[in-house]
């Protein structure tokens, strides 16, 4: 798998900007000085066009945009990351258990589903991230019960095709019961879909961080890429002229989602078997 | 008509037609039997060059003298289906599910500007007219095999290519379908490719017969010579394999004496909604008997097969397995399961693509979580089923196997948990002729060694013959005859049975009287 994986070539260039991605999350909190991203402690001037000292400029407190572009990587990332876990976990479950068990029980989260599907996701999201305590737990919350029905209906069609083939029927007749039929027929075929789903997730909830923190929802102790455009966008980029604090959060959103969706479309062309 | 000149096919690097010469006269009828991968298919494709983009295809295939392979894609348009047509394998999969089949008949009448119409070919095909606004789900599988049957009629061609256009038919079914199609040839004067796995269709149908193994054409001639006087082995091999009643040679059961009753079941009645699937059925099993249960499709025998193992619930009725009631649920139901298993018809959709040969046969032996001697068990079972040397077997994918290898891996798997009565659903059915006897044997010796009963889910009468000590004949949810194979088969009572017996095949020339 990992060999046919490598000659899709746009799956490899999305995987190799994750890995820098992940590197820089991971090492930027263990580089970068606090007191370099302390508003307090900051000797720069603010809105500082990029110079040799700054790559990036300074934004409206005269912190480095690039040391808040590295720093921000880790919470885009991770939320993005538990959300999409999250979203196709509760997916994965109600598609599973309603495919196999069908009757009554499949009836009522389907209907689950079709509320959540027809929802507004964005709104449902914002309404929630304002009556929840604000925090990281909260977009993530948010995040991840409005983007799981998509999951779950395909989830439950996969299931249904593999429970109607032959070798479910023999292993009932073994004596296999349900979680047999699931854990060993059912999940294994199901998995692959998954994770391809669960990558193509990953970019649309790193899309609704940024979106719910750039409308000012997200956990404002913490630096993510929505929340600098929020800041930018609060304290007048624009007029400014500071192109440098607006465009490099947006183009590395539109550069980690890109990578995670070409990853997923490789790997989906790589689990779903040629007919 | 048609000439095939050292024709050669390759996939790759892999010769599946090797140097094939053919020649089929107008009006004439021309059989092609061969077992899966003998490359008889592609033979017949090559004809309209329907073949993949990947396919070599070196050598003549004349058609009226033209040779298709340089043919313009224009010319190979107008030649497809107005000279040459062809009735697919597999009607259930050939027909558009969302249009109705008239249309879909119509469909190359349109293409070529071929006047007609639909309904004098429903007729032809003795269909009745207000068939075409039918959807195919709508049909059953013989008349959907009629439709496609009208649809190669449509551009008025003269040469048909059938292949393997009674699989999946049951007998009675099959034997009208042939019927059809040699009463056409004649009246429309069509030349006729068929192409089959088995002999005894070809037989029926076909003036000339020709035998392919490996790529290779091994033998043709007069239907009748070769399947009287086989030159080659393997077409020998091809003819002894289909079992005829009534000949004591191909009958491989011993008789004994009336065993002490196994399974009983007593009026049972099950119910699919409005439908009555199986309505009132009386059947025992003794220890150590192979019953066949055999009907058409559609007549209940899988069913109540189903509510045996505990798979469906009857409505109404008991199944009563060694003294007690089979129970319903829980524990109990998964101890009773044990004891039965099942062996269903097309082995590679039995088996998980995902698993391993070990991981097949040992799924029955953790889900009763006997985890003792895993290793030991499964390779004792694997061996039972002549795999031989397990070894070589456990870590293969049941794709690495072939169909017959299949088969016995799901016979190892009902086996490692050492039942008493074996439920089989057509267990031959899908399997080549040279396989399907070893198979067919393979049930035998493990009736002798083990005392292993089986009920055997059939409409292969041929089959019932070979193995079975009691023939039950299922009609409409409903045994209207059972009782010992030689006396069902050979002295029928029950017109039903008569039918059935009369629709069977033969091979050879087309019995009279």
């Amino acid at each position: 798998m990992s060999s046919k994986f490598l000659t899709h070539r746009t799956g490899v260039a999305g995987a190799a900007v994750l890995a820098v991605a992940a590197v820089v999350a991971v090492v930027a909190p263990l580089l970068i000085d606090p007191g370099s991203l302390d508003v307090t402690r900051v000797t720069a001037a603010a809105w500082q066009a990029p110079d040799a000292r700054h790559w990036l400029g300074t934004d409206h407190t005269g912190r480095s945009v690039a040391l808040l572009l590295a720093q921000g990587a880790g919470t885009s990332l991770f939320v993005g990351l538990t959300a999409a876990v999250l979203a196709v976990g509760i997916g994965t479950a109600v598609g599973v258990v309603s495919g196999h068990f069908g009757g009554l029980p499949a009836g009522v989260l389907l209907r689950v589903t079709d509320f959540f599907l027809v929802l507004p996701a964005l709104v449902l999201a914002i309404a929630l991230s304002t009556v929840l305590p604000r925090g990281l737990g909260t977009i993530i919350l948010a995040i991840g019960l409005t983007s799981w029905p998509s999951t779950a209906r395909m989830v439950r069609a996969q299931t249904l095709t593999i429970e109607a083939r032959p070798f479910v029927e023999r292993a009932r007749a073994l004596g296999g019961g349900h979680a047999h039929v699931i854990a060993r027929h059912v999940l294994p075929s199901v998995v692959p879909l998954v994770l391809v789903n669960a990558t193509l997730a990953v970019a649309s909830a790193i899309v609704a961080e940024s979106t719910l923190a750039f409308l000012g929802l997200g956990d404002p102790a913490r630096i993510s890429w929505g929340a600098m455009l929020h800041q930018a966008q609060l304290h007048g980029a624009v007029p400014q002229g500071a192109w440098w604090f607006l465009l490099p959060p947006g183009l590395a959103i539109v550069a980690v989602v890109l990578a995670f969706t070409l990853v997923g479309r490789a790997l989906e062309a790589v689990v779903t078997p040629k007919r | 008509m048609l000439e095939l000149r050292n024709l050669t096919v390759h996939y790759g690097q892999k010769r599946v037609v090797d140097d094939v010469d053919l020649a089929l006269a107008p009006g004439r009828t021309l059989g092609l039997a061969g077992e899966s991968g003998s490359g008889k298919s592609t033979v017949a494709m090559s004809v309209l060059r329907l073949l993949p983009r990947t396919a070599r295809v070196d050598g003549q295939v004349l058609l009226d003298g033209e040779d298709v392979r340089t043919m313009s894609w224009g010319r190979l348009r107008a030649v497809r289906w107005a000279s040459a047509s062809v009735v697919f394998q597999g009607a259930m999969h050939a027909l558009n599910p969302v249009r109705r089949v008239g249309e879909q008949i119509a469909e190359p009448m349109r293409l070529h500007g071929t006047p007609g119409s639909v309904a004098e070919l429903l007729e032809q095909v003795e269909l009745p007219r207000h068939k075409a606004r039918a959807y195919p789900h709508e049909l059953s599988g013989g008349q959907k095999q009629r439709v496609m049957i009208a649809m190669a009629l449509a551009c008025g061609p003269r040469l048909v290519i059938a292949d393997e256009p009674t699989t999946a038919l049951d007998v009675v079914v099959q034997a009208q379908v042939l019927a059809l199609m040699t009463r056409l040839v004649a009246e429309r004067d069509l030349a006729l490719l068929m192409i089959s796995h088995d002999l005894s269709v070809l037989a029926q149908t076909c003036e000339d017969l020709a035998v392919m193994q490996h790529g290779r054409l091994v033998e043709r001639g007069r239907t009748r010579e070769v399947v009287a006087n086989p030159r080659h082995p393997h077409t020998a091999a091809l003819t002894a394999a289909f079992p005829v009643i009534g000949d004591r040679r191909h009958r491989w059961a011993e008789p004994r004496p009336a065993p002490e009753p196994l399974l009983r079941v007593r009026d049972l009645v099950v119910d699919y909604g409005r439908t009555r699937a199986v309505d009132g059925v009386d059947l025992t099993v003794g220890h150590g008997e192979v019953v066949a249960l055999v009907g058409q499709s559609g007549s209940g025998k899988t069913t109540l097969a189903r509510t045996i193992m505990g798979l469906r619930r009857p409505s109404s009725g008991r199944v009563i397995f060694d003294g007690a009631e089979v129970p319903r649920g829980g524990r109990a139901l998964k101890a009773f399961r044990r004891q039965v298993q099942l062996v269903l018809q097309d082995p590679s959709s039995a088996l998980n693509p995902r698993h391993t040969v070990f991981e097949a046969v040992a799924e029955g032996l953790r889900v009763h979580g006997l985890r003792e001697d895993e290793e030991a068990l499964v390779t004792a079972a694997v061996e039972r089923a002549e795999l031989r040397p397990a070894s070589l077997y456990l870590r293969s994918l049941p794709h690495e196997l072939s169909g017959g290898q299949q088969q016995r891996v799901v016979i190892a798997g009902a086996l490692v948990l050492r039942p008493r009565l074996l439920v089989a659903d057509e267990p031959v059915a899908s399997l080549d002729a040279s396989v399907r006897g070893e198979v067919v044997a393979l049930l035998l010796r493990l009736r002798r060694e083990l005392g292993l009963a089986s009920l055997l889910i059939t409409h292969d009468l041929g089959l019932a013959w070979q193995i079975a000590d009691r023939v039950a004949v299922m009609h409409q949810g409903n045994i209207v005859e059972q009782g010992p194979a030689e006396e069902v088969l050979l002295t029928p009572a029950h017109d039903y049975t008569r039918a059935l017996l009369a629709a069977v095949p033969v091979l050879g020339p087309p019995a009279t009287g």
